[in-house]
């Protein structure tokens, strides 16, 4: 066996070690050592990539060379090596935008490093319990983060999320439990074979439930999002960054396992009842997102909605609805990270978090309102840019059904009002304020805002060269421009003469709160309702 | 019939996570969760009865072994998580001076 | 009130759901794990307890991260608990105690024993119940049965968790040394046909380790909550 075969272990514990490097050694030198270990990295997925691309017969690996049925085991393919190269391109990009605060923090240095090596570990593995492993520590790991700063609301947030996510997490387990018990083996790969044989079981249908329920807590579907907004409320950007970019699209990679690896030749009729999910979370998400004033919380009802609209995509057996979910999450984490290390820039400057307060950032700050730009431009769906391709390639989903589209048309025009209201901080006039020189934060942004553009304009010659497919959304038509340019201007007068008058459901909606009981109750119901939509 | 008391464990945590207005309730209701999901794994590997899984004496048939060493590895996350919960109470407590969820999440940043 | 009938109602619903599931595997499950283990388990990696063979041998990454999610959460228990001056209630409960003499001379009497039945558990974990993990805690229990004793005498944790985390280290080079002679990561180093005497060198030395860490990570929570900062 060739060395590169081995590569994916390495994957997971360069990370770690050199997190464990940096805290064990006090020298202010030693935290330069990350840098080391994300140019690794970087090396070490190329030369995985060639070794992959010429051996398809290599793509398992299992640990101690025991019999397939009994042992732990990684597996590459595609959907794999797509996120391993997200989420090391995203974790380059948050160290070098958080490098200058944290140079002397040996200790969040070594949860960030251990966290990325976590993550990697969860998205290559094969063995179910292994992933129910990885799970727990992200939550573990990311409950610390959010806890950082050691203020009263972070805490408050940190038990929040802890306590609803290992909730969530057990019931995974219980998942797995019965699929052990039935097959003999936790094996994936394995398991997609055998499911289908004795698919009309009780105990199986039982075990997707429980499992599709479970893993809706860490993705944030509609009822059980409110975690997602106390988190980052109170985490520092790079953190939200991480959250919303990564956590969350971790959570959807395991459910496209399931929904379309393990189970996707019993036939549950479930794709519907995903759809309309997918719809409902998008709707509410924007519905939120309009009525908040915190730069922040806009940002975090907006990836909820954003969640939704993903959920669209990947749980439609078409194709290109498929293609245009998983396109979305690649486009979200680099666009919504965008936005946030941005904003986090603004508050540290303007000192506060309210978007009325912040004013003339496009005179003070040149670089931050191009970026600005360029984001929002994305996440609205402008053509040349990426958000407009996964946007299109979802719609292919709805085509034909009059509600459906309408739906859709009313979810884009919810995010653009929203970003309007959000872009109100570039105008006015150019604002006395101290700036720091942070040079490694702007060489972050600007790669980002790169590849938000090079997506947009290069996203055939990419799909073949990962995929193989060739994929074409009509870029020149001047209908898509003309759709464009329709939703800005109704958002522009909805904005002005609705949203802007702060009317009494825009209040309610933003002083709403979901206790932590309500939060419970919420889960217990929509296990029920799986129940009943697979059961009858 | 075991495992079907197991289950009734696991629902009367889910039943007091949805009700409980104190935080440290809500995290042995979690503790409660999680005890009853083991016990329901190692019931559901004696199905057939057996004896332990340690060869040396003479014996026709054993536990499976698999659930019993999942399950330690799952007892060291739940206890992890436990305390990790509880020091975040403790930090609540010092910061708010109740440990309630509605006094604790009442309180606009 | 309305709320807590539809709560048992939901609650119900769903018992019943898992009772169906159950009583359909009770009707059929398979049983390949429990037979591939009888059968190869003792001869593939030399230990008479199948379990220990397990999760030494056959999932040897999950312990892994086991310990891993032990220093995770151990450093961060330890960040969170240390102060900030901001705090307003803070009262400690350690300084209002004060300990029965009972106790302590009860805690003379029974801490030697069960430190060395701890170490028993660990060293002989491939031949008997126990193991790593589980005479770690019964190792870490005894060590805290000291703080009944004298509640003043509590070690710096910064020396523990480099301790611990160095121990980490350790385990990983340990179960990277089989890459060497057979070929893949993370299994027994000696070949199949070995003695059973040489191939529990490496079941014994891994237990060890993952004794002490086991048990140094939990003396570490026990004593930031202790401390509570200070």
């Amino acid at each position: 066996m060739p060395f590169a075969y081995q590569l994916p272990i390495f994957f997971v514990f360069i990370p770690v070690i050199f997190g464990v490097i940096i805290y064990l050694f006090k020298k202010p030198w030693i935290t330069s050592l990350s840098f080391l270990a994300q140019i690794t990295l970087f090396i070490a997925f190329f030369v995985y990539h060639q070794f992959w691309l010429t051996n398809p017969e290599h793509h398992l690996i299992v640990f101690g060379g025991w019999s397939e049925r009994i042992g732990i085991s990684f597996y590459a393919d595609s959907l794999n090596l797509t996120f391993t190269l997200l989420s090391i391109v995203i974790f380059s990009i948050l160290l070098l935008y958080l490098f200058q605060f944290r140079r002397k923090d040996h200790k969040f240095l070594f949860f960030f490093l251990f966290l990325e090596g976590v993550f990697l570990g969860m998205i290559q593995t094969n063995d179910l319990f292994n992933m129910f492993v990885f799970l727990e520590l992200v939550t573990v790991i990311v409950t610390v983060l959010i806890s950082y700063q050691k203020t009263g609301p972070s805490f408050q947030a940190g038990i929040y999320y802890l306590l609803l996510n290992t909730v969530g997490a057990l019931f995974f387990l219980i998942g797995i439990i019965f699929l052990y018990n039935t097959f003999g083996t936790i094996n994936i790969l394995l398991l997609k074979d055998l499911i289908p044989l004795q698919g009309d079981r009780t105990v199986v249908q039982f075990a997707y439930i429980i499992m599709i329920s479970g893993i809706s807590v860490k993705a944030a579907l509609f009822p059980l999002f409110t975690w997602l907004p106390k988190a980052h409320g109170v985490a520092q950007s790079g953190i939200s960054a991480l959250l919303s970019g990564l956590v969350v699209k971790g959570a959807l990679y395991v459910f496209i396992r399931l929904n379309r690896y393990m189970y996707v030749n019993v036939p549950l009729q479930l794709s519907e009842l995903f759809f309309w999910l997918g719809v409902v979370t998008a709707l509410v998400g924007v519905a939120f997102a309009i009525s908040q004033k915190d730069m922040k919380q806009i940002l975090a009802y907006h990836t909820v909605s954003q969640v939704g609209i993903m959920m669209m995509g990947i749980s439609q057996s078409y194709l290109t609805a498929y293609y245009g979910g998983v396109l979305h999450i690649i486009n979200h984490a680099l666009f919504k990270s965008l936005l946030f290390l941005a904003a986090g820039v603004l508050i540290k400057h303007y000192q506060t978090k309210k978007v009325y307060e912040v004013r003339g950032v496009m005179r003070t700050f040149p670089l931050i309102g191009i970026v600005l730009i360029v984001a929002m431009l994305s996440i609205s769906g402008a053509p040349l840019l990426n958000g407009f391709v996964s946007k299109s390639m979802v719609k292919y989903a709805v085509k034909g059904d009059f509600i459906k589209e309408a739906l859709f048309f009313l979810i884009n025009l919810g995010t653009v009002t929203s970003f309007i209201k959000f872009s109100t901080v570039l105008f006015g006039p150019k604002q006395n304020l101290v700036k720091q020189k942070n040079p490694l934060q702007d060489i972050s942004m600007i790669l980002l805002a790169v590849g938000c553009l090079g997506i947009g304009l290069f996203y055939k010659e990419l799909g073949q060269w990962i995929y193989g497919l060739s994929v074409t959304v009509k870029l020149w038509e001047w209908v898509n421009w003309l759709d464009y340019a329709i939703f800005l201007a109704i958002g522009l007068v909805f904005y002005h003469f609705v949203v802007k008058k702060d009317y009494k459901p825009f209040q309610f909606l933003r002083h709403f709160k979901l206790t932590f009981e309500s939060a419970n109750y919420l889960f217990v119901a929509y296990l029920v309702v799986v129940l009943l939509v697979v059961f009858t | 019939m075991s495992p079907i008391l197991t289950i009734i464990v696991i629902l009367i945590g889910l039943y007091g996570l949805a009700t409980s207005k104190n935080i440290i309730k809500s995290v042995f209701c979690v503790t409660i969760i999680e005890a009853g999901v083991i016990l329901l794994f190692l019931n559901l590997g004696n199905l057939e009865g057996g004896s332990i899984p340690i060869l040396g004496n003479v014996i026709e048939n054993i536990v499976d072994p698999i659930p019993q060493a999942l399950m330690i590895t799952t007892i060291v996350i739940g206890s992890t998580i436990t305390a990790l919960a509880l020091m975040l109470c403790i930090k609540i407590f010092h910061n708010y001076g109740s440990v309630e969820w509605k006094e604790v999440l009442g309180r606009e940043e | 009130m309305i709320r807590r009938i539809s709560l048992i109602v939901l609650l119900v619903v769903i018992f019943f759901g898992f009772l169906y599931s159950v009583i359909d595997l009770e009707a059929f499950f398979s049983t390949y794990g429990k037979d591939y283990f009888f059968a190869n388990g003792y001869l593939e990696t030399g230990s008479l307890n199948l379990v220990t063979g397990i999760y030494l041998d056959y999932r040897l990454f999950d312990s892994l991260f086991e310990a891993g999610i032990l220093i995770a959460a151990v450093s961060g228990v330890t960040w969170i608990s240390q102060h900030e001056i901001t705090e307003k209630n803070a009262s400690f409960m350690l300084d209002k105690q004060i300990t029965p003499g009972l106790f302590i001379t009860f805690s003379r009497m029974v801490y030697p024993f069960m430190l060395m039945f701890g170490i028993y558990v660990i060293l002989f974990g491939h031949v008997s119940p126990g193991g790593g993990f589980q005479g770690g805690a019964i190792v870490a229990t005894a060590i805290l049965i000291l703080y009944y004793i004298d509640s003043k005498k509590a070690t710096s944790i910064d020396k523990i968790l480099t301790i611990e985390k160095i121990l980490f280290l350790t385990i990983l080079a340990v179960g990277s040394i089989s890459y060497f002679t057979k070929g893949t990561f993370f299994t027994n180093p000696f070949a199949l046909s070995a003695s059973e005497a040489v191939k529990s060198i490496y079941l014994i030395t891994l237990n060890v380790l993952i004794g002490i860490k086991v048990s140094l990570g939990l003396v570490a929570i026990f004593t930031a909550f202790l401390k509570e900062g200070r």
